[in-house]
């Protein structure tokens, strides 16, 4: 029983995903600043944010709805935390069954879903552009995403377990790509462009609310990355999952660096006509036994 | 307008839930950009009629930042207008002290030595280089591309050493003096100048490459904002988006301060899009950096200013133009004389001759692709100003033409 209070509360739940999804943000910041050739924030800079705008008052919009905007912080980041008790950091998750792997795929749209309402209920026009192009750009994503998850979903029993996914580097390239557009970074930023629309959905957020869902946001990149280490890179001891999660922050953050935001027309596009396809190569393969 | 904001901010908490249906099913709305807005560095006010994610129709208000400069000018003797004049435009100084120089010049009939003019001539190139790299910088921005912003921000600096080289100050020069500089160029600096040139051109001929091979760059600006040149002799632009869609418009072909004696061609583009625009503006850093280099070969010896008493007096109600190719276009000064300060100073910047097409492109792109297509433009807000009088009751706009400006002030106009 302490056993499973600890592994909800504190390791691998709780504050292990709050804290290394804070800290792998501040270094893929970091990496990004370096590689801007500019000095950039310190690692630590996700979490003096995160204090600060907790100790910040809410502001509603005239046209906000109170309740829903704070309702939507809260359920994004339910869902990516229950997210994290199916993936077994160490080898090891006591909330693990058959298929849930599926369960964390409907986690992730639950956290995208509360966002694109989170847009609207701000009561903004620069939200709703928001939360329209969030929606767009999980229906693009998404594609891809589920088709690469379920490629190695074959070879697991749709559960979420170590494999080493060698053998499948499209469905690999396809998740690493999806994962990309999940986070909304570059070049698939659309829905928070703001040059456009001035950070979408959250635009008018602030206070404890932003906080909670930049923790959310934060978590849910930990999850991704843990993900598609257990899934892709086959985990290991705590040692070699630090070091294969790093790898993987390191390529987000090189992509981060070196495209151009595209539109969300061409965002469509690509994920459905060029990602989703190579997905689909290695899940035939997979599914005809041919690996 | 006010329905179709009100479509968008439901009031009741209930009509929220609607609002998705409302935006799917709504056939237009207005997106508002500015006057505060983080893709722009300075109060402009645009609203875009959107259906869906097309542009329809794009209104721009101007009006936010009136100095009244102009009408200050009044007041100054003519060596002290030329450092007001300066103050019209943080990025152009250089362009419009010149501008103004020369129209005095043209006044009081002062012959500039060569020296001098040559000396100018550098000036104003690397002028053009930084305010074009400073552009290029932000372009990348506009299209989420922070890695190109960092990096020509970064390069843009040789510029700018060996402007507070020549002159102390690396953004507000205060080069120009009446007659010719204020400043000599020295050979050690002539040195310094041309290692500096030498990283322009590598980075700029780097920079081209990007732009050319990039495909995610070449996606969001190629075929984008596009103005054939049919609108673009219609519209009277000038500068570099005259010139990427195929009209040949370069001031500096009639040769005014060194020009004459240079061999240079003007970039001409034929597309017209935004891609277009900014590839005249990265071919032009390495002309301008040829022109720079030709300069500082060819510099005659001599003065480099004229002898001149320190008030200068022309003849009441003595008239000239004064034209310069600035960074962004055509600049044009109307002076007219009162004696010791000028009797009225009319300012042409390019920004405002070219913000005249900004509807005619923006109609039928895309929201996403309304900033970079603002953008291209160059738009430099502060320089084009004007003053509008606002009737709060219709909430109607209005531009004064001279007869109502005596009506309403009496004698004292009240000008740009």
């Amino acid at each position: 029983m302490i056993n499973e209070i600890f592994f909800l509360l504190v390791f691998p739940g709780l504050l292990a995903a709050a804290f290394f999804g804070l800290l792998y943000e501040g270094i893929a910041r970091k990496i990004t600043a370096r590689m801007q050739s500019r000095v950039g924030p310190p690692v630590w800079q996700p979490f003096f944010d995160w204090v600060k705008l907790m100790s910040k008052e809410n502001i509603t919009p005239r046209n906000g709805v109170g309740f829903v905007m704070t309702l939507c912080p809260v359920i994004a980041f339910a869902s990516v935390l229950s997210a994290v008790v199916f993936i077994p950091v160490t080898g090891y998750s006591p909330a693990s069954f058959s298929g849930n792997m599926l369960v964390v795929i409907y986690l992730l749209v639950i956290y995208t879903l509360s966002f694109a309402v989170a847009g609207w209920a701000s009561g903004s026009p620069l939200g709703s552009v928001g939360s329209i192009r969030e929606l767009t750009l999980l229906l693009s994503y998404e594609f891809p995403f589920i088709v690469s998850l379920l490629t190695v979903g074959f070879m697991t029993g749709f559960t979420v377990s170590p494999f080493f996914a060698l053998r499948l580097p499209l469905a690999f390239f396809a998740f690493l790509v999806s994962v990309i557009g999940s986070l909304s970074l570059p070049p698939f930023h659309v829905p928070d462009a703001e040059q456009e629309i001035v950070g979408g959905p959250l635009a008018e957020y602030s206070g404890p609310r932003l906080g909670m869902f930049s923790l959310a946001k934060a978590v849910k990149f930990w999850v991704l990355i843990s993900l598609g280490t257990v899934m892709f890179l086959g985990g290991g001891t705590i040692e070699w999952f630090l070091i294969k999660s790093l790898a993987l922050v390191i390529l987000v953050s090189v992509a981060k660096t070196v495209f151009a935001r595209l539109r969300i027309d061409q965002t469509f596009r690509l994920f459905w006509l060029v990602i989703g396809p190579l997905a689909l190569i290695d899940l035939i393969r997979v599914m005809f036994g041919l690996v | 307008m006010k329905a179709s904001r009100d479509a968008f901010c439901p009031k009741s908490r209930l009509t929220f839930l609607f609002s998705p249906a409302q935006i799917i099913f709504m056939h237009e709305f207005t997106l508002p950009i500015g006057p505060q807005h983080p893709a722009l560095a300075e109060p402009i006010h645009f609203r875009l009629k959107v259906d869906g994610e097309t542009v329809v129709d794009a209104e721009m208000h101007l009006g936010y930042n009136h100095r009244g400069i102009e009408k200050s000018l009044e007041s100054r003797q003519w060596f002290k207008g030329v450092f007001l004049s300066g103050r019209i435009c943080g990025i152009c100084s250089q362009s419009h002290t010149a501008t103004y120089s020369q129209g005095i010049e043209r006044l009081a009939n002062v012959t500039v030595p060569e020296r001098g003019k040559y000396a100018r001539t550098i000036f104003a190139e690397l002028e053009r280089i930084h305010s074009h790299m400073l552009l290029l910088a932000v372009a990348g921005h506009t299209i989420g591309f922070d890695t190109a912003f960092h990096y020509i921000w970064r390069d843009r600096e040789y510029a700018l050493e060996i402007m507070e080289l020549l002159s102390g100050k690396r953004i507000q020069h205060d080069f120009n003096t009446i007659g010719g500089v204020r400043w000599d160029i020295s050979e050690d600096q002539i040195h310094k100048i041309n290692q500096n040139l030498d990283r322009i051109e590598q980075r700029a001929k780097h920079y081209y490459k990007i732009f050319t091979k990039d495909r995610s760059i070449r996606k969001r600006m190629k075929g984008v904002g596009v103005l054939s040149r049919k609108d673009a002799e219609e519209f009277g632009v000038v500068g570099p988006i005259a010139r990427a869609s195929g009209l040949r418009s370069d001031l500096r072909t009639s040769g005014y301060s060194a020009y004459s004696h240079i061999d240079f061609k003007p970039v001409l583009g034929s597309e017209g899009d935004c891609m277009e625009r900014f590839l005249v503006r990265l071919k032009e850093l390495r002309s301008s950096v040829k022109i720079i280099r030709d300069c500082l070969a060819n510099l005659p010896a001599g003065d480099y200013k004229a002898k001149l008493p320190l008030v200068i007096n022309v003849d009441k109600g003595k008239e000239a133009t004064s034209r310069i190719e600035a960074p962004r276009g055509e600049l044009i000064y109307y002076l007219k004389s009162n004696g010791l300060t000028p009797e009225r100073v009319k300012v042409r910047t390019p920004t405002f001759a070219n913000f005249s097409c900004v509807g005619k492109i923006l109609q039928g792109t895309q929201v996403a692709d309304a900033p970079i297509t603002v953008a291209s433009l160059d738009p430099c807000i502060a320089c084009c100003d004007r003053m509008a009088v606002l009737d709060v009751n219709t909430g109607k706009e209005k531009i004064l033409d001279h007869h109502e400006l005596d009506h309403l002030f009496g004698k004292e106009h009240h000008h740009d």
